[in-house]
């Protein structure tokens, strides 16, 4: 039997407004000098969990595909894996729609009622396996921690992952120059998801 | 490295430290400030965008870069482009009808043609038309953020403008910004390509968009401003020579000393009379000298002389030969 072929969206939350403060700071630096790039990546909050955010997303592609689009999406959309700490989500979607779904995640500006707070949806990664999405989200979450370190100074304490002297330009290790699809693996790793 | 050509600026606008912040956040690495001027142009052209500008967190690794989009007309002047696109890195145009999008694809001199894509024109956009910009060189641009920051009845007009264009240009010569008013409306590259690969804009098409056609935007740009017809520019011009005119004269006359030319000229001071002339005529000169005065001829006109001279010496010589036969 064949079986139905995915696509992983890994995504990030991005928090642009300055309003929006989901953690509350300690120490010497006020909410004010809080770097930028602290800013974006801040945790999300409490209520907003799996569920909601597929809820979101279900909205969002009715919204913008109206009942054709959300047909084709219903029976595959699941969110994988959702990590308010880190802003960071894993949505599996058919892969004959996944083009669907990130358009509807581009076009979102909010989060829903009770929260009302406006973020950016950034997919940085498109596998074909959830294993390839998990090592990215993995890699790119030591990179933030890095970065944070880096800017933060001594204001932010984070526990047992300084790694000082990492040479790596964290910039550069983000940039994405062939692609952020993995196209090919599809066939090759087992995908034990089915 | 990823490009986005509209970033709207005003003096006023407190957020825009965060937006260049969050821009680079989001993976861009070149990013255009965006000054509109609607209307007729001031008398005193002067860039509006201050360098550097005044924000001390900006990062370090993102280039901001000048644009000016001037709002077209149909019954605007625009004599003074030229000026206005001096200030500026990239000019750009945003013609509000059918007329002067033709002016602006076919006469006008411009970076970048920018169409308003959240309001319905009522005209379509002829692939005849595009593509004459799009040979001179001129990208077309699609922002995307009025739609997603708007109603739905102006996404809908993005999705259906968009659409058109990639229609009529067959997906070259795009270029993909975001016109974003604030950070919220800004996405990253990719979404950006994601959403123009659903709107009909291939993948590749979507990619070069941000980065290759918009590089070669600034790129074609900036040759334009800095070099002759964007063809020829002088990257080191050498240095002049310290040396005053008057040495240089005097060797010259120690040159023709050397060759074998009259002396006698030069130690009358004769070189040092035609100081400043050319080469040919200094030679014409040194050899009036020589001939005592009289102006030495072209080649025409020895040539004439000596056609004459020799028309007349065979005339001479058939007289010579009648008179032998006769006598």
């Amino acid at each position: 039997m064949v079986r139905i072929k995915h696509r992983y969206l890994l995504l990030n939350i991005l928090y642009p407004d300055e309003k929006t403060q989901n953690v509350h700071h300690t120490g010497p630096t006020s909410t004010e000098d809080v770097p930028y790039a602290l800013q974006f990546r801040q945790p999300s909050p409490d209520a907003l969990n799996a569920k909601l955010l597929a809820r979101m997303v279900r909205d969002a592609v009715a919204e913008l595909f109206g009942d054709y689009g959300s047909g084709m999406v219903s029976g595959s959309l699941i969110v994988k894996y959702f990590s308010p700490a880190t802003s960071t989500a894993i949505i599996r979607v058919a892969r004959a729609h996944y083009r669907l779904v990130w358009a509807a995640l581009t076009f979102m500006i909010n989060l829903p009622k009770p929260l009302n707070q406006p973020c950016v949806m950034q997919v940085v990664r498109v596998s074909g396996t959830i294993r390839k999405a998990e090592e990215e989200a993995i890699r790119r979450a030591r990179l933030a921690i890095r970065k944070a370190h880096r800017v933060g100074g001594d204001g932010i304490t984070m526990g047992g992952v300084a790694d000082q002297t990492g040479a790596v330009n964290e910039d550069e290790a983000i940039d994405m120059e062939d692609g952020i699809e993995d196209l090919d693996d599809d066939d090759e790793m087992e995908d034990d998801e089915e | 490295m990823f490009y986005d050509l509209n970033v709207p600026y005003s003096s006023s606008d407190a957020g825009l430290a965060r937006t260049l912040n969050f821009s680079h956040e989001l993976g861009y690495n070149v990013v255009a400030l965006n000054y509109s001027i609607i209307g007729k142009l001031p008398n005193e052209i002067a860039c509006a965008i201050p360098s550097p500008l005044p924000f001390k967190d900006l990062p370090s690794n993102l280039q901001v870069l000048t644009r000016c989009t001037l709002h077209l007309t149909e019954t605007h002047q625009n004599a003074r482009l030229l000026t206005l696109a001096s200030h500026y890195d990239i000019l750009a145009l945003r013609p509000t009808d059918e007329k002067s999008l033709q002016l602006a694809c076919s006469s006008l001199d411009c970076d970048i043609i920018s169409l308003d894509l959240s309001i319905r024109h009522p005209f379509h956009f002829k692939h005849k038309m595009l593509m004459e910009a799009i040979k001179a060189g001129k990208k077309i641009e699609i922002c995307y953020s009025q739609g997603m920051m708007g109603d739905s009845q102006a996404r809908r007009n993005l999705i259906g403008n968009v659409s058109q264009i990639v229609r009529a240009t067959r997906g070259r010569g795009l270029v993909i910004s975001s016109e974003a008013k604030g950070a919220v409306g800004l996405r990253g590259p990719w979404d950006a390509v994601n959403l123009a690969a659903v709107w009909g804009l291939g993948q590749e098409r979507g990619f070069e968009g941000v980065t290759k056609e918009a590089r070669s935007a600034v790129v074609s740009a900036q040759l334009k401003r800095s070099g002759w017809r964007g063809t020829i520019n002088v990257v080191y011009g050498g240095e002049k020579p310290a040396e005053t005119v008057k040495t240089v004269v005097n060797e010259k006359g120690a040159a023709a000393a050397k060759q074998g030319m009259p002396t006698k000229a030069i130690m009358n001071g004769e070189v040092d009379a035609i100081a400043g002339t050319k080469r040919k005529a200094e030679n014409e000169a040194a050899a009036g000298a020589v001939n005592g005065g009289e102006k030495l001829l072209s080649k025409t006109q020895m040539k004439k002389r000596a056609k004459l001279e020799k028309m007349a010496a065979e005339a001479k010589q058939k007289e010579q030969t009648e008179a032998v036969t006769t006598g």
